[in-house]
């Protein structure tokens, strides 16, 4: 009978702890793409501005800049786990950026007279995965970072503050 | 061509218009007969049948007074114009919604302003087109060429539906029509003309449907003609214009590769459209591995036996295309692509050309 106890309560717990592992938002980001540093990555960047241009239009460039939001915040985590502080932020504002400009077009499809309400719940459910893992990978970090390039004067890198100001930018979408 | 035949063949035409609007979804225009072929499937198949065999009458009838050289240019022209004009008012979407495709692709480009090779109809949720469209949830398979000449259609419609499905209907007949041009500038035969533009087939998909292949066929033939007045970059231009409609005529590329090589009076012209025939019937007959067989995909090929205008060639091409056009049957009497459908269209598709096959080997041993 203890042993059976013991089975359903490690069974309990088993369970409870694969919830927690389950996404609250059921967006979905992709995988990581190539990393700084590498030939294909420079050709990704290429790519990145050409499609610009392809993307015209306020729906289009939504498109674009989500597609990019999502790869830079995947580049930005992975490039944490590494270590990689300096060039995690520096896809993370990038991250920023296109996060920025993705509720903007939107702005400007509605002044179009189009329908952004699926597109508006997409968003909150992109800021709603975005903040999920930009949590995650704050409990993961460390508050600062001395960093010394090679070349030039070192300096202090406020990673959690950096960090707070992604998860709030989203979080205005989200709210 | 007596008086009596045009009155015969106009009363048909105006039959068929008639017959095109059985097919009319209640959504799309409120008729009183609206939505009559989805609720007696039986005998809209039967007159299906019934009308396509007919045409096909026609045609043999026509085709053999051309042999016998009672029928002139004249005449074929005459009726030529007189399916245009009748057809020009059949309803477009009786046997393929293409055409609403077609127009909203020009909306997302021309009046949203987007990128219809990244965003889908479906996405535009107010969208009145939406209601009747059947594949809304696909980015545009068309090539540039088509989406930058769709403006004309898109801007003389003038946003309003029924006006807008008539110049799509129009913009393509005159392809049609500047097609079968062609047909007689390159071969000078009434034959090869009323083989491919009196042909049921390239009839009823491109004066009824009003599917945009006869626009990608207009082009290449522009080339051909093009390259045999030895203007190689304007033959150029229209084959790459013709590429970007459809894709297709991308399997022309070794011909023209090879004709750009040559010098125009060794080429043997002949020669050039038999291996076009085959090139072009590539694409139809892989065409199953993207999708399906489509009726209309046939054009591509239609085109090049009537300009080859062999014998065998035109008879098989003749029963082959009276089989595609019976694939529609088995969709319009179960009104699903599912379940025996696609084996049924398989069958009606092989079957009378199989037993054309046998009758003509019997024909030739025993004769």
């Amino acid at each position: 009978m203890k042993k059976l106890n013991l089975l359903l309560i490690f069974f309990v717990l088993f369970l409870s702890i694969q919830s927690i592992a389950f996404a609250n938002s059921s967006y979905v980001l992709p995988y990581p793409s190539s990393m700084p540093g590498s030939i294909p990555y420079k050709v990704h960047v290429f790519i990145e501005h050409i499609l610009k241009y392809w993307y015209f239009g306020s729906f289009s460039q939504f498109k674009y800049n989500r597609k990019y939001a999502d790869k830079y915040l995947i580049e930005a985590k992975v490039l944490f786990e590494y270590g990689q502080y300096p060039l995690a932020i520096k896809a993370l504002e990038k991250s920023n950026f296109y996060f920025k400009n993705e509720s903007d077009f939107l702005v400007q499809a509605e002044r179009e007279n189009k329908n952004i309400s699926e597109k508006m719940m997409l968003l909150k459910n992109a800021s709603q995965k975005h903040i999920e893992v930009l949590e995650k990978i704050k409990k993961e970090v460390p508050e600062k970072f001395n960093w010394s390039p090679e070349k030039s004067i070192p300096y202090e890198l406020q990673i959690r503050t950096i960090i707070d100001k992604a998860i709030k930018d989203r979080m205005q979408v989200y709210e | 061509m007596n008086k009596a035949f045009f009155f015969l063949f106009g009363t048909f035409l105006f039959l068929v218009s008639v017959f095109s609007y059985l097919f009319v979804e209640s959504n799309v225009f409120s008729f009183f007969f609206a939505s009559f072929a989805f609720n007696n499937r039986l005998i809209v198949s039967i007159l299906f049948i019934i009308v396509i065999s007919i045409f096909f009458l026609f045609y043999l009838f026509l085709i053999s007074k051309i042999k016998e050289k009672s029928i002139t240019i004249f005449d074929v022209w005459k009726i030529i114009f007189l399916t245009c004009i009748f057809l020009l008012f059949s309803y477009p979407a009786m046997l393929s919604y293409d055409i609403f495709n077609y127009i909203v692709t020009a909306k997302v480009i021309y009046l949203y302003q987007e990128n219809p090779y990244i965003i889908m109809p479906i996405e535009f949720i107010r969208e009145p087109l939406l209601e009747f469209m059947h594949a809304a949830n696909k980015i545009s398979l068309y090539g540039p060429s088509w989406i930058f000449l769709s403006f004309i259609p898109h801007f003389t419609g003038f946003q309003n539906f029924t006006f807008t499905l008539l110049t799509f209907k129009i913009f393509n007949l005159l392809f049609y029509l500047g097609t079968t041009v062609l047909i007689w500038k390159l071969t000078k035969k009434i034959v090869s003309v009323a083989l491919f533009s009196l042909n049921p087939l390239v009839i009823i998909e491109t004066l009824i449907s009003s599917h945009n292949d006869i626009v990608m066929i207009f082009f290449m033939l522009c080339s051909f003609f093009y390259i045999q007045q030895n203007k190689k970059i304007l033959a150029l231009l229209f084959l790459f214009v013709s590429i970007l409609v459809k894709y297709a005529t991308i399997f022309l590329a070794p011909i023209f590769i090879y004709l750009l090589w040559k010098k125009n009076q060794d080429i043997n012209w002949q020669k050039i459209y038999k291996y076009s025939l085959i090139l072009m019937s590539l694409p139809f007959f892989l065409s199953p591995f993207r999708e399906e067989i489509y009726p209309w995909y046939a054009i591509w090929f239609l085109v090049f036996t009537s300009l080859v205008n062999k014998k065998i060639i035109n008879q098989l091409t003749t029963v082959f295309s009276f089989s595609l056009l019976l694939r529609y049957i088995p969709f319009i009497y179960w009104g699903t692509h599912a379940g025996i459908t696609p084996f049924l269209k398989i069958g009606v598709t092989f079957f009378p050309l199989s037993l054309y096959s046998i009758y003509y080997w019997i024909k030739r041993r025993y004769a």
